[in-house]
C-alpha cells in the first residue's frame, strides 16, 4: 500500500482516505473509497487519475492522504 | 399566457449551457444572483401556450456545499419554486448525474433527465435502455445532442407535458432494513412541519450536512438523534454518512448496469489522452500554456487594432460632421469634448474586449482551462497560490471584475482573498488602450514585446503582493488542488459567440454608464469657471492636476494633465486615454504627447497606469466579495506600489543614461 502521491502510472484501488474533509472532496467528484482508478500522470505536479470516463487532477496536498493498492 | 419556471441543473461540463442556449436562443440575459455576484443566466422561450423562464444553474455534483457557486445552485434547487428541473446528464458519466437525480427526487422535485451527448455513446460502443431507466428511476428521460440541436424539440415537448401533468410519485430508494428503521426513528423525532419532505430532512441529518442541521437546530432534539446515530455507527464501525453515500452509489451502479446495452467495443478516447499527455507534461505543458497566452495577445492586436482604427476614424468624422450644425458654444463643446471623446474611446476598444472574451470562451469550451490549472498548480503552489487561482488570474487579463467573481470556485477563504488581492495588478483590457497609445508613439517597432513586458510585470507584482500578504496576515499555506478534467472538445461556436457577446454587452452596459458620467464630470471641471480656456490650468481641472502632479515628478511625468488622466483612470482605466484626448484639445494627440513624454517616461507612465489603483468597478466588486477592509488595503497598497515602481524605473534609467 502506498500514497497516491508516490505511485507510478498504472491501475490502483483506493484503500483509504486519511482526512474526512478530503474524503468529502473526492466524493463530491464521484470518487469513493474502494473504487478502482487508473493513474494517468504521477507526481511531481498534480496526479491525474481516471475512474470510468471521469478524469480528475489531484494536487499533492490531497494525493498524499490517499492510500492506494496496486491492482494487477 | 401561462408562465413556468425551468431550472437547468447538473454536474459541471455536461452541456447545461449548451442546452440552455438551444432552448432560449438569443433570448437571454446575464446578470447576478441576488445578494451575491455569481453570474446568473436567464432566458425564455414560448412553446405552445406556455411561456417558459429558464435559469442556467452553476454545476454541482451533490447538495453539499463546497464553494459559493455550488451554494447558489443548491440554494436554488432546495428553496426555489421551480416548475420543472431539467437535469442535464453526461451520457458517459451517467452514474454521477443519477446521484444528483436521487438527491433531488428525495426533495420531491419535478424532474426530467436530459441524457445529453448521446453522440458519444456511439463512439464508446454502448447504449441505454431508456424505458427501463424511466421505470426504475420514475422520471422521464430525453436524449439530446446539445451542440447539434438534436432532441431539443423532444425536450421542449417533455417539459411542456410535465407542466401539464400533476405528479405525485417520486423515486424513493430503499436503503436496507437497518437504515430504513433509523430513518423512520428520526422522522418520529421530527415533530415539526417543514417545507422539505421529512424523509429528506432525516437523510440530511444522517448525512451530517452541518449547514443544513444548523438551519433547523432549534426545531429538533439533536441530542437524542445524535445518540441514535452514535449507536448505529458503533455497530457498523463506519460513519453513517459514508454508509449512505456508498449505498446510493451501489444502487445507482446496479441500475445503470441493468440498463446498459453493450455493443461492440468502440474507440476509446485515445486522442484526448494523447493530447493530455503533452498538455499536462511537466516540461511541454508550461511551454504550451505560455505560447497560447502569447498567441492570444498577438492575435488580438493584429485583428483588434485595424478595427479599432476604423472606428476611431468614424468617430473623428462624426465630430467634424457636427461642426456643420452651429450649436451654441457650450453645447458644441460638451458634445465634442465631453461626450464624443469619452464614449468614443470606449467604443473604439470594444473589439479588443470582445476578442478577449471570445478567446477565453474558446479556452473554456475546449476544456483547456482545467489543463492550465494543472500546469500552473506546481508553480502556483510554490508561490503560495492554489492551482485554481490561475484561472481567475488568466481571466483578469480580460477584465478584473469577472476575474474576481471567478475566485468563487476557490473553496478556501484565504485562497480567495489572496487571489483577489493580486488580480487588480493583472493588466486588464481596459489598460490596453493606454499601452496601445503610448507604444504606438514611442515603441512602434517593439509594440507587442513592450506590451507583453507590462503584462508580465503586473503578473509578477501581483504574485509577490500575494506572497507578502500571505505571510503577513495568514501564515499562509494554500489549499490543495482538486479539479475535474473535461474531455477535449472542439469549441462549439454558438456557445462561444453567445457567451462572449453576452459578456461584452454586459461590460458595455456597465462601463457605458460609468464612462458616460465620467466624461460629463470631466467636461464640467474642464469647462468651468473659465469657458474660453477649456481644459487648461485656468480651470478647476488644472488645479487638481497640478496638486497631483507634485508626487509624480519623481516618476517622470510631473505635469497636470498626467495627474488629471490618472484621476479619471480611477473611474475606469480606459478614461486615461480619452482624458488625454480631451485635455490636449483638438490637435493630433500623438504629436502632442511626443512633446510631453520621452520613451522612458512613457514606459514609466504605463507602469503607473498598470499598477496604481483598481478601477471603481473592481474596487466595488472587491468590497462585495472580500469586504471593505480588504478592498481598502488593495487600494492603498496598489497606490504605493504604483508610485514606487514607476519612480524606481524612471530614476534608474535616468541615472544609467546620465552616467
Ligand atoms: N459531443 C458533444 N458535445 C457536447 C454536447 N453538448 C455539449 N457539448 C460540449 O460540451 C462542452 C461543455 O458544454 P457546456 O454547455 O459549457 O457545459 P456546462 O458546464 O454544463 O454548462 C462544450 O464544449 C459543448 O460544446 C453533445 O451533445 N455532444
Ligand atoms: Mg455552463
Amino acid at each position: 500500500m502506498k500514497r497516491l502521491s508516490e505511485v507510478e502510472e498504472g491501475k490502483y484501488k483506493i484503500v483509504e482516505i486519511l482526512k474526512p474533509g478530503k474524503t468529502k472532496k473526492m466524493f463530491n467528484l464521484g470518487i469513493l473509497i474502494g473504487d478502482e482508478i487508473e493513474v494517468k500522470k504521477s507526481c511531481p505536479g498534480p496526479v491525474i487519475i481516471k475512474k470510468g470516463n471521469t478524469s480528475v487532477a489531484i494536487g499533492y496536498g490531497i494525493a498524499k492522504d490517499i492510500i492506494v493498492e496496486k491492482v494487477e | 399566457m401561462e408562465e413556468k419556471i425551468i431550472g437547468i441543473a447538473g454536474n459541471p461540463n455536461t452541456g447545461k449551457t449548451t442546452i440552455f442556449n438551444a432552448l432560449t436562443g438569443s433570448k437571454q440575459k446575464i446578470g447576478n444572483w441576488p445578494g451575491v455576484t455569481v453570474e446568473k443566466k436567464e432566458g425564455e422561450y414560448i412553446y405552445k401556450d406556455i411561456k417558459f423562464h429558464v435559469v442556467d444553474l452553476p454545476g454541482t455534483y451533490t447538495l453539499l456545499e463546497e464553494s459559493e457557486d455550488q451554494k447558489i445552485a443548491i440554494d436554488f434547487l432546495t428553496r426555489n419554486k421551480v416548475d420543472v428541473l431539467v437535469i442535464v446528464a453526461d451520457a458517459l458519466n451517467l452514474e454521477r448525474s443519477l446521484y444528483l437525480l436521487v438527491l433531488l427526487s428525495e426533495l420531491h422535485k419535478n424532474i426530467i433527465v436530459d441524457l445529453n451527448m448521446v453522440d458519444l455513446l456511439e463512439k464508446e460502443g454502448i447504449d441505454y435502455d431508456i424505458g427501463h431507466l424511466e421505470k426504475l428511476l420514475k422520471v422521464k428521460f430525453v436524449k439530446t445532442i446539445g451542440n447539434r440541436n438534436i432532441g431539443i424539440d423532444d425536450l421542449k415537448e417533455e417539459i411542456y407535458r410535465n407542466c401539464k401533468e400533476k405528479r405525485d410519485e417520486y423515486l424513493e430508494f430503499n436503503y436496507g432494513a437497518e437504515i430504513e428503521k433509523l430513518i423512520a426513528e428520526i422522522i418520529n423525532n421530527l415533530n415539526f412541519s417543514s417545507a422539505y419532505p421529512l424523509r429528506f430532512v432525516a437523510l440530511k441529518i444522517l448525512e451530517k450536512d452541518e449547514k443544513f442541521i444548523k438551519s433547523i437546530s432549534n426545531l429538533i432534539d439533536y441530542e437524542k438523534i445524535n445518540q441514535i446515530i452514535f449507536e448505529i455507527e458503533k455497530k457498523c464501525g463506519k460513519s453513517i454518512d459514508r454508509i449512505l453515500i456508498e449505498k446510493r452509489y451501489a444502487i445507482i451502479h446496479g441500475i445503470v448496469k441493468e440498463c446498459i446495452i453493450l455493443k461492440k467495443r468502440g474507440l476509446k478516447f485515445e486522442l484526448t489522452e494523447k493530447i493530455d499527455k503533452i498538455l499536462t507534461d511537466n516540461l511541454t505543458g508550461p511551454l504550451i500554456f505560455l505560447s497560447i497566452m502569447f498567441l492570444i495577445f498577438c492575435i488580438v492586436f493584429s485583428i483588434g487594432n485595424p478595427i479599432q482604427n476604423l472606428l476611431e476614424l468614424t468617430i473623428e468624422n462624426f465630430r467634424k460632421f457636427l461642426s456643420y450644425f452651429h450649436l451654441p458654444i457650450w453645447l458644441d463643446s460638451l458634445i465634442k469634448n465631453g461626450i464624443i471623446s469619452g464614449v468614443g474611446s470606449v467604443i473604439s476598444f470594444l473589439p479588443n474586449i470582445f476578442l478577449y472574451f471570445l478567446f477565453f470562451s474558446i479556452l473554456e469550451d475546449t476544456g483547456y482551462i482545467a489543463r492550465a490549472a494543472i500546469v500552473s498548480d506546481r508553480l502556483m503552489h510554490k508561490l503560495g497560490l492554489h492551482g485554481k487561482s490561475s484561472i481567475p488570474l488568466i481571466l483578469s487579463f480580460g477584465c478584473n471584475v469577472p476575474a474576481i467573481l471567478g475566485t468563487r470556485t476557490l473553496e478556501d477563504k484565504k485562497d480567495k482573498i489572496l487571489t483577489c488581492l493580486s488580480i487588480p495588478f493583472m493588466s486588464c483590457s481596459a489598460r490596453l488602450p493606454i499601452y496601445i497609445l503610448f507604444t504606438g508613439i514611442f515603441f512602434i517597432k517593439y509594440q507587442s514585446l513592450i506590451i507583453f513586458s507590462l503584462y508580465l510585470l503586473g503578473l509578477i507584482i501581483g504574485i509577490l503582493s500575494m506572497k507578502l500578504f500571505g505571510h503577513i496576515f495568514f501564515k499562509y499555506e494554500s489549499s490543495p488542488l482538486i479539479i475535474e478534467l473535461p474531455p477535449f472538445r472542439m469549441p462549439y461556436w454558438r456557445n462561444v459567440f453567445i457567451d462572449s457577446w453576452m459578456r461584452t454587452k454586459y461590460f458595455l452596459k456597465k462601463a457605458g454608464t460609468i464612462i458616460f458620467s465620467g466624461s460629463l464630470i470631466l467636461w464640467f471641471l474642464s469647462y468651468f469657471p473659465n469657458p474660453s480656456k477649456y481644459g487648461t490650468e485656468f480651470n478647476w481641472i488644472g488645479k487638481i492636476g497640478n496638486l497631483i502632479s507634485i508626487p509624480l515628478k519623481t516618476s517622470g511625468f510631473g505635469f497636470w494633465q498626467a495627474g488629471v488622466a490618472l484621476i479619471f483612470g480611477i473611474y475606469a482605466k480606459e478614461l486615461v486615454v480619452s482624458t488625454f484626448g480631451t485635455l490636449f484639445g483638438t490637435g493630433n494627440l500623438q504629436d502632442v504627447l511626443k512633446g510631453y513624454f520621452t520613451p522612458v517616461s512613457a514606459y514609466s507612465f504605463m507602469i503607473m497606469s498598470l499598477l496604481y489603483m483598481p478601477c471603481i468597478a473592481t474596487f466595488w466588486i472587491l468590497k462585495k466579495e472580500i469586504g471593505f477592509k480588504w478592498a481598502l488595503i488593495s487600494f492603498f497598497w496598489s497606490l504605493l506600489i504604483g508610485w514606487i515602481s514607476s519612480t524606481l524605473f524612471y530614476q534608474i534609467f535616468i541615472f544609467l543614461k546620465g552616467g
